[in-house]
């Protein structure tokens, strides 16, 4: 297990601990759908300042597990520990709470709200309930630029409706709505899948800027040159099993492939 | 890493320049400036019904047709809630039906008094919508419950008539809901006391501003908002008040549109409102109860359509086993969706409901000015249907083309 890793990206503003502080841990969880077997005794750490990404085939249990840690389903044995402390995440609710946002692949944006209103979906500033709670549209809008500004997303206008952006400045508008709340962890479910070249240059860039805010990130991803670009540690999963985890310039290409496809497994035999 | 920033905003100008006039145009018409089509039909409609025949737009034409539409469009307002969630209801005119009935019955043939009698057909109304959304929450298409409510409710309207099938209403207080008129000084009043608070929340929000980075002229911003509001309020109420008075239920109409106004566009219910409906399971994910919106929507279906059926029953004196049935909830539908209520759910406003049913009144307003004959009505009101369907469909997809098939 990787307590200190040598990449030194965050690890300055830690100095005192020397360790970076364990934002999420998974011990040996496992998930069943009927006789299927989703996910295997999976560890898997997460610290702070650092982006994890998991990469694995279709049906490796990446999904799986992503929903495990954004509460939509419930591992049927294991434990996650949230800051060192054991947590049940029954609900997307209870892993906000915790601290936990997940950027969904299909954005979950509302094409016809603007992206201050998106920004701030189910969260908004607004007043007292006897004017009926009406919206701080002023504030909101203050905050949605604070916001939009760290991460350097650029979109013409604030009260556009998001349907008419582009790819990457709604995944930018779905990111930013993650920090609105101030999440320690990040999630990203597949963020450059279906983005041009361009835009996906703008994400990766997106989630270089989470990291320097000290922030979590793990990104399920099935592009292996842009798990190579942008993550501190790789973790492999195959047949619902974690098989490998490398760390920055500790592998290959090929290494990678062969632990995703478990050419390594008959290697190691 | 290092290469993003340059390419993308050099890529983001060169789109924005090379988008076609059309298709800015068609953005633009789906948001801000969604009801200036509509606005347009309905100068073309009047204009051509006034270079036939000049009484069209006399003072007690308008006071007519204002009185003609107020029952469409207060039901199409609640319409407009059900179908900005993305359901849609067909059982609220017959509801409207039974809601006045009861009302009528209790109050002429049982002796209650008249407030207590509304009391309770409102009630009547928010229970049946109630259960009806709980149905569509259970899992059945909104299409489906309301088509077999409306059928439910036309034989509940039979049992909760008297055995002869009519209450006649004509010369008690529940007919004067309709012939009161606010005299020309109250409505002033009434009308410069809701241009204050307008023009006040106005500063309010200028004064907020101040200083940050969206601030704007007050001149545009406040001055501008609060000369173009008040020429339009005083003059609608000239116009209306001109003679006997403005009548009542023109001033519910208005409260109803105002409140709803105020809701849909300032408030959080609204955003979640409109979030529901743009995009349903973010709206879940992003911890909106959702089911709790819909029953919202529909409970002020409900409270539409009681309203709505009493001031109709007031209008024409009596209520029967005919009351909320003809072209009222086709009307309603119509109303709503001529404004420029999408049918797809989260985009319309709810002053769609009233200048929807200002176009479809003005037509069949101006075809029995002319003495033209029903068909040409119907053949109108059809058109202007498909017309604005044709217009929200091309505003959804973005482009004039149709989809590749």
């Amino acid at each position: 297990m990787p307590a200190n890793p040598d990449d030194a990206s965050g690890s300055d503003r830690n100095q005192d601990a020397g360790v970076r502080e364990r934002l999420l841990e998974l011990r040996h969880v496992s998930k069943y759908f009927g006789g299927v077997r989703a996910l295997h005794e999976v560890d898997l750490v997460l610290n702070r300042g650092e982006v994890v990404a998991l990469v694995g085939d279709n049906g490796a249990g990446k999904t799986t597990l992503v929903k495990v840690i954004s509460g939509v389903e419930h591992p049927d044995s294991g434990e996650i520990a949230v800051r060192g402390e054991t947590v049940r995440l029954d609900s997307p609710r209870t892993a906000a709470a915790n601290g936990i946002h997940t950027v969904y692949q299909d954005l979950s944006l509302c094409d016809n709200l603007d992206a201050v209103l998106n920004l701030f979906l189910g969260q908004e500033i607004a007043g007292s309930r006897w004017r009926g709670r009406p919206l701080n549209r002023h504030r909101m809008e203050v905050e949605a630029q604070r916001v939009l500004d760290s991460l350097s997303v650029k979109i013409r206008s604030l009260s556009t409706p998001v349907g008419g952006l582009s790819g990457g400045q709604r995944q930018g508008v779905a990111i930013c709505r993650a920090l609105v709340s101030d999440p320690r962890l990040v999630l990203l479910d597949e963020p450059t899948a279906a983005l041009g070249v361009s835009q996906r240059a703008e994400v990766l860039d997106l989630i270089g800027r989470l990291r320097e805010q000290n922030r979590g990130v793990l990104v399920i991803s099935h592009d292996l040159k842009d798990v190579q670009q942008v993550a501190d540690r790789v973790v492999v999963m195959r047949l619902g099993a974690k098989v490998a985890e490398f760390t920055r310039g500790n592998y290959t290409s090929s290494e990678l492939v062969a632990a995703m496809t478990g050419a390594h497994e008959a290697a190691d035999a | 890493m290092t290469t993003a920033t340059t390419p993308a905003p050099l890529d983001q100008t060169s789109r924005e320049v090379s988008t076609p006039l059309t298709s800015r145009i068609v953005e633009a018409l789906g948001g801000t400036y969604r009801s200036i089509p509509v606005l347009v039909t309905l100068a073309v409609i009047w204009l051509f019904f006034y270079s036939q025949n000049p009484a069209y737009l006399s003072f007690a034409n308008i006071t007519n047709l204002s009185l003609q539409i107020v029952t469409t469009a207060i039901l199409a307002l609640g319409v407009v809630f059900v179908l900005l969630v993305g359901e849609i209801d067909l059982s609220s005119a017959v509801l409207s039906g039974v809601c006045a009935t009861v009302v009528a019955n209790l109050f002429v043939n049982h002796g209650l008094p008249l407030t207590l009698a509304i009391a309770v057909g409102i009630a009547v109304g928010l229970v049946v919508v109630f259960i009806e959304a709980q149905v569509i929450i259970f899992g059945v298409p909104s299409l489906i419950v309301t088509l077999g409510g409306m059928v439910i409710l036309q034989g509940l309207l039979l049992v909760v008539l008297p055995p002869e099938f009519t209450v006649s209403v004509g010369g008690t207080d529940y007919a004067k809901i309709v012939n009161t008129h606010l005299p020309t000084g109250v409505s002033f009043a009434v009308a410069f006391v809701g241009w204050a608070v307008y023009c006040y929340s106005r500063v309010r929000r200028q004064r907020e501003r101040r200083g940050s980075t969206s601030s704007s002229l007050v001149v545009t911003s406040v001055v501008i908002p609060a000369v173009v509001s008040g020429i339009v309020i005083f003059g609608l109420v000239a116009v209306l008040s001109h003679g006997l008075g403005l009548p009542l239920p023109v001033l519910i109409l208005t409260v109803m549109l105002l409140a709803a106004s105020y809701a849909t566009t300032q408030t959080r219910y609204g955003a979640h409102l409109y979030a529901v409906g743009g995009n349903r399971e973010a709206a879940q994910r992003a911890g909106i109860p959702v089911s709790r919106m819909i029953i919202y929507s529909f409970l002020i279906l409900g409270l539409c359509a009681a309203v709505a059926g009493m001031v109709d029953a007031s209008r024409l004196l009596a209520v029967s086993n005919s009351s909320g049935s003809g072209p009222l909830m086709l009307n309603a539908i119509a109303a709503a969706v001529v404004g420029g209520t999408s049918l797809f759910g989260g985009r319309g406003s709810v002053w769609a409901a009233l200048l929807g049913a200002l176009v479809i009144g003005s037509i069949n307003n101006g075809v029995q000015l002319l003495g033209l004959s029903t068909e040409v009505q119907s053949f109108a009101t059809g058109g202007v249907l498909i017309l604005a369907v044709a217009i929200d469909v091309v505003i959804t997809r973005g482009s004039l083309r149709p989809n590749r098939r």
